[in-house]
């Protein structure tokens, strides 16, 4: 790995764990391993949204020519999101591409994701699924990703009727993962998931 | 020709730094020109010069030198206001003088050469606990690389943000290399939202990788030729030169390279139709749509299993060859309610039908003229490739002939036969772009005999070349071949002098719909 991107790694990286702006928006990044070319990110969902309560786990991959080119960042915490891929965590974020600046640092990433969160942009939409959800049925999105948010991240209440409605598929046999996904896209109807699932 | 372009730059250097580029083609006008013996008469009319990637970005210096000595500020500066009027300089003068110059500045995104100081002080964000640093302990930390470096190692633009040396470089490395620069070619400062442009100096002194450097110089020079109609890249892949003209015109213009092209469209010389024709032939044959077109109006699916119909005939009813369903082609409904009489579709309206019908008629007509001048144009395509074959056979002959007494000067015909031979075939190939969306009229009639005259001799030509020349005495042939190519010549340039006096007389009428 290059000089510049070790040094500067290093250095952001202690930044980061003495921040006070970054401690106050509970944000948390450590190594994952000794070489600085893979970062674990942690944000907390924001409050009086579907994620609060949540944590959500960041990939964050470093290339040889950072800061010159962006890292490559994505959900391992599987999320709910209009912007951000229920099936493989990928996000579209221009800070990320071509707004990407040589000066950019890890804590103005990780408020980027929470301001994403807050504020997602369904048209510009990494997941249509969600995206579509998103502009048709506001609500029926809240509490999807309110769901998301217990099943994956860790919030402590959940939302009864959905649990119930997992767990029915799940007794049925089905994969749960699958049949939070099924019943997530056909608006929690129970037979339409099934008929999704099994299609 | 290349010691003639030595000389004239040579030339330029020294004594004429400061000319316009009108003297610069006066003198071309003396010197003979460059020029592919097949378009010699073309050419002659049409001054051009044809210019090396190191020689455009003198011209390019030469350019802003130009405007310089006007307006006293940095030569970069000046090239990133030129970008911005897309190489105008009377409309930079213009603007330069009568407007805003602060706000001109603002604009082309580069900070005033005029108000330094300040500006410096008031664009400092993130810089300034560095720059306060810099002269109390001489050690500053790089926001970039996040080392502790001494002050003289950091380097910045007038906006105040300072970066160490190396950071600097692979910053624009990677911009330069990773296509970062946009379509002016411009690099902003490494600022967080800064957009401050580097100019030219300071990238060609950060940067020290030769290959880096270049790229660099033809990003420049690339949109300093792009906005400049005079100028215009050689279209040949990796060819890299750029051909300037005296005044901007559809005229074949002949490269370094060989490649013979339009000034004003890029494209092969294409005499007799026009660009903006041609251009409109190309999008129509690349679209590829007219098949589907055809496809769409005259098949259906089998409303039962499915299969493709295609329609053959003007009867309605239609048996599918597969499951032998009876339908109606027009309303895809069973056949037997609709009786025994033609065309008694009671689910659709007489004239409805009728409407459909004709646009469907319609259209495989347009498609079957299509087809007619599109399968002209890419046999004399076609044909025209396979002209490295026949030059290499037409060498054969003239070893021959070599042997057998003939002088090298004395068969050089063969060769000319060939060259006339492909100068006939690519006209004809676009004078069925032209014929295609020509309208008929009293001189269209006239066009296409000539068109016809050409077609006649040129195969003629082609078939001797190709076949019957083995069979003749050698004494013979001479006289055979020139007869033959000098009739084509003579039949072209009575196609070409008739178009071209259409052109001028407007006589040319165009159909919009084709
Ligand atoms: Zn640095
Ligand atoms: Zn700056
Ligand atoms: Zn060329
Ligand atoms: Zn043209």
């Amino acid at each position: 790995m290059a000089n510049i991107a070790t040094a500067r790694i290093k250095r952001e990286f202690k930044e980061v764990v003495k921040s006070e702006e970054v401690a106050k928006c509970n944000i948390k990044l450590e190594l994952k391993n000794d070489s600085f070319t893979e970062l674990r990110g942690e944000i907390a969902g924001p409050p009086d949204t579907p994620y609060e309560g949540g944590n959500f786990i960041l990939d964050i991959q470093i290339p040889a020519t950072y800061p010159f080119n962006p890292p490559v960042v994505k959900f391992v915490t599987k999320i709910w999101h209009p912007n951000i891929s229920s099936v493989t965590g990928a996000v579209c974020l221009d800070i990320l591409k071509d707004q990407w600046w040589v000066t950019s640092v890890f804590d103005y990433i990780c408020l980027s994701f929470q301001a994403l969160l807050a504020a997602p942009e369904p048209d510009d939409p990494q997941d249509a699924v969600v995206a579509n959800q998103y502009k048709e049925s506001k609500d029926e999105f809240k509490n999807t990703a309110r769901h998301w948010t217990y099943a994956y991240a860790g919030r402590p209440t959940a939302s009864a009727e959905y649990d119930s409605k997992v767990e029915q598929l799940k007794n049925m046999g089905f994969d749960e993962h699958k049949a939070r996904v099924a019943l997530s896209t056909k608006h929690w109807i129970v037979e339409q998931a099934m008929e999704h699932i099994l299609s | 020709m290349n010691s003639e372009d030595d000389l004239f730059y040579n030339d330029d250097d020294s004594a004429h730094e400061m000319d316009d580029d009108d003297d610069d083609f006066v003198e071309m006008g003396i010197e003979p020109e460059p020029t592919s013996t097949n378009e010699k008469t073309d050419v002659e009319v049409f001054l051009y010069e044809v210019l090396t990637t190191e020689q455009i970005v003198q011209h390019m210096v030469d350019c802003i030198k130009e405007v310089n000595t006007v307006v006293q500020i940095p030569a970069t500066t000046t090239r990133i206001l030129l970008n911005h009027f897309k190489w105008d300089k009377e409309k930079l003068m213009d603007c330069y003088y009568d407007g805003d110059q602060e706000k001109l500045f603002l604009e082309a995104h580069v900070i005033s050469p005029f108000k330094k100081t300040p500006n410096a002080k008031k664009r400092t964000t993130r810089a300034t606990s560095a720059a306060v640093a810099a002269s109390v302990q001489q050690e500053v930390t790089c926001e970039i690389c996040y080392l502790a470096l001494p002050a003289t190692l950091m380097t910045g633009l007038e906006c105040g943000h300072k970066f160490c040396i190396q950071c600097w470089t692979e910053y624009l490395t990677t911009k330069i290399m990773d296509e970062g620069m946009g379509q002016v070619g411009t690099i902003s400062c490494a600022a967080h939202n800064c957009d401050i442009l580097v100019d030219d100096a300071t990238v060609m002194k950060l940067v020290k990788d030769p290959k880096v450097k270049l790229k660099y110089q033809h990003l420049i020079t690339n949109s300093f030729v792009e906005c400049n109609r005079l100028l215009r890249w050689c279209p040949m892949p990796d060819c890299g030169h750029v051909v300037k003209v005296q005044f901007f015109d559809s005229k074949p213009v002949s490269c370094n390279c060989g490649h013979i092209f339009c000034f004003a469209c890029g494209e092969n010389w294409h005499d007799p139709v026009r660009c903006m024709w041609l251009k409109r032939w190309i999008k129509k044959c690349d679209d590829d749509s007219e098949t589907s077109n055809w496809i769409a109006a005259n098949t259906k699916e089998c409303p039962k299993c499915h299969s493709t119909i295609e329609k053959d005939g003007g009867c309605n009813h239609m048996v599918c060859k597969k499951c032998r369903f009876d339908f109606c082609w027009v309303c895809l409904g069973p056949w037997e309610p609709h009786g025994s009489s033609w065309y008694n579709c009671n689910r659709y309206d007489e004239d409805e039908a009728k409407k459909a019908r004709d646009s469907q008629e319609k259209s495989r007509s347009a498609l079957q003229r299509y087809l007619f001048y599109c399968n002209r144009y890419m046999n004399h395509m076609q044909s025209l490739k396979f002209e490295s074959k026949l030059y290499a056979s037409i060498r054969l002959k003239m070893e021959e002939m070599q042997q057998h007494n003939m002088s090298w000067i004395e068969v050089q015909f063969l060769k000319k036969a060939v060259d006339v031979l492909c100068q006939c075939r690519q006209t004809l190939m676009y004078t069925y772009v032209f014929a295609f969306y020509l309208r008929k009229n009293n001189q269209s009639i006239i066009f296409e005999e000539n068109q016809k005259d050409l077609e006649n001799s040129t195969e003629h030509l082609s078939e001797y070349l190709e076949r019957d020349i083995t069979s003749d005495m050698l004494v013979d042939i001479k006289q055979k071949v020139q007869d033959k190519y000098r009739y084509c010549e003579s039949r072209r340039k009575v196609l070409l002098d008739h178009v071209h006096e259409g052109y001028e007389r407007e006589l040319w009428d165009y159909l919009d719909s084709a």
